[in-house]
């Protein structure tokens, strides 16, 4: 519970601002395009969530 | 959930940040299912829940960002360090669209819908392609084929502070301090390190990365870092077992689960007992209480185990734990000659397989 408490509060300044925070896409392949189109380099993530 | 902090920190990122600055720059993706990853172009250790991959629109990869030590995953992962590799991103990136960056082939392509221990186990019962679960079947794929190499396949991910190198993490490839090998190398506090092998690495991912690579026979490496403004190259000499890392956190691994711990004995230890000095002469410092239920082994602490199956010494094992590691399958058996009480006694010792990987 302690831990939960503390992960919440390390994350609250960055909920408030999460209207501000960066796109993330979920799809690879389309992200490859827009990259392309934009001439910008990708940054991908990988998350094991589970 | 290993990296959760970070990913948070990352995902939520204020544009108005100095990293959410440097992201805007890019377009940028969050793979949070693996079932479709090409884990051809995205390889790296799979015992990583969190890792980034820094690239351009034609599968070019400039970098990779992540990795972790056996006795924390979050140890090399910083707000600040993601920050100057994403700003070093962007200048490869400047310099592709210019033409000047050479082209790397593009490695082939490997889906997990490929594999078939992940069809059996985990597309087949509509289950999570969780990352780990890549590298576990990787490996029990290369046991029954019967090319598993476990210094390399195993034993993944050398730890650099074995052969002394502590990294001031939030400046990247900066050296916090040198000792042993790097130390005795020339390597020194400052030292920016900028390529392993004579591949250029930007961030610890690439480092660790390069370094799992290194031929788990190899003598030295060869270091390149920048020392104020002047290049600088190393010859770093690998101490033995420089591959070795704690295995505990891969908890789907293949190797042989042992139900007791030991450590090696000293020389003076080994002159004590007439053990030739090269042995793997061990002593037994934990005896797991499933022993006894799984009746894996009769192993007491302080019982000094000074062969197994008849043999003591070995190129790579300095225990018998480790001996076993290396040369026998989940679930094998095998014979140990062990010390109890000053008198000298053969054991039988049973090996067995995590039960959710049966």
């Amino acid at each position: 519970m302690i831990r939960l408490i503390a992960l919440a509060m390390l994350l609250v300044p960055f909920a408030f601002s999460q209207e501000q925070s960066i796109d993330w896409q979920s799809d690879y392949h389309q992200a490859l395009k827009d990259a392309k189109a934009a001439h910008k380099p990708l940054f991908v993530e990988f998350r094991c969530e589970a | 959930m290993e990296g959760r902090v970070f990913d948070a920190q990352v995902v939520l990122s204020p544009k108005d940040s100095p990293l959410g600055k440097v992201l805007s720059e890019y377009v940028c993706v969050r793979v949070v299912r693996m079932d479709d990853v090409d884990v051809g172009l995205f390889d790296r250790d799979w015992n990583n829940a969190i890792y980034f991959f820094v690239l351009n629109a034609d599968e070019q990869v400039y970098m990779r960002y992540g990795g972790r030590e056996s006795q924390s995953p979050d140890t090399y992962n910083s707000l600040d360090s993601l920050r100057i590799a994403l700003e070093q991103g962007l200048v490869l990136h400047q310099k592709y669209l210019r033409g000047e960056l050479p082209k790397q082939a593009r490695p082939q392509a490997k889906s997990p819908r490929d594999m078939p221990l992940l069809v059996e186990r985990t597309f087949a019962h509509r289950q999570c392609v969780e990352c780990h679960l890549i590298g576990d079947f990787q490996n029990i794929q290369r046991e029954r084929d019967g090319v598993l190499d476990k210094l390399t396949d195993l034993y993944r991910s050398p730890d650099i502070k074995t052969i002394g190198i502590m990294l001031d993490v939030p400046k990247g490839l900066v050296v916090k301090q040198a000792t042993g090998a790097a130390a005795a190398a020339g390597l020194k506090a400052g030292d920016r390190i900028t390529a392993w092998n004579g591949v250029p690495v930007w961030t610890f991912g690439d480092l660790q990365y390069r370094y799992d690579k290194v031929d788990r026979h190899a003598k030295d490496v060869k270091v390149t870092a920048d020392r104020g403004g002047q290049s600088v190259d190393l010859t770093v000499e690998l101490v033995p077992r420089w591959w070795w890392t704690d295995l505990r956190f891969r908890q789907s691994s293949v190797d042989p689960r042992l139900d007791f711990e030991d450590r090696p004995l000293s020389v003076e230890e080994k002159q004590k007992l007439g053990l030739k000095p090269d042995s793997f002469a061990s002593q037994v410092k934990y005896v797991s209480e499933m022993a006894k239920i799984r009746k894996t082994n009769d192993l007491r602490v302080g019982d000094v185990i000074v062969a197994v199956d008849g043999l003591e010494s070995d190129e790579f094992a300095n225990t018998a734990e480790l001996y076993l590691k290396l040369y026998k399958k989940a679930g094998d058996s095998a014979t140990l000659e062990i010390i109890r009480d000053g008198k000298r006694t053969a054991m039988p010792i049973h090996t067995f397989v995590l039960s959710f990987r049966k």
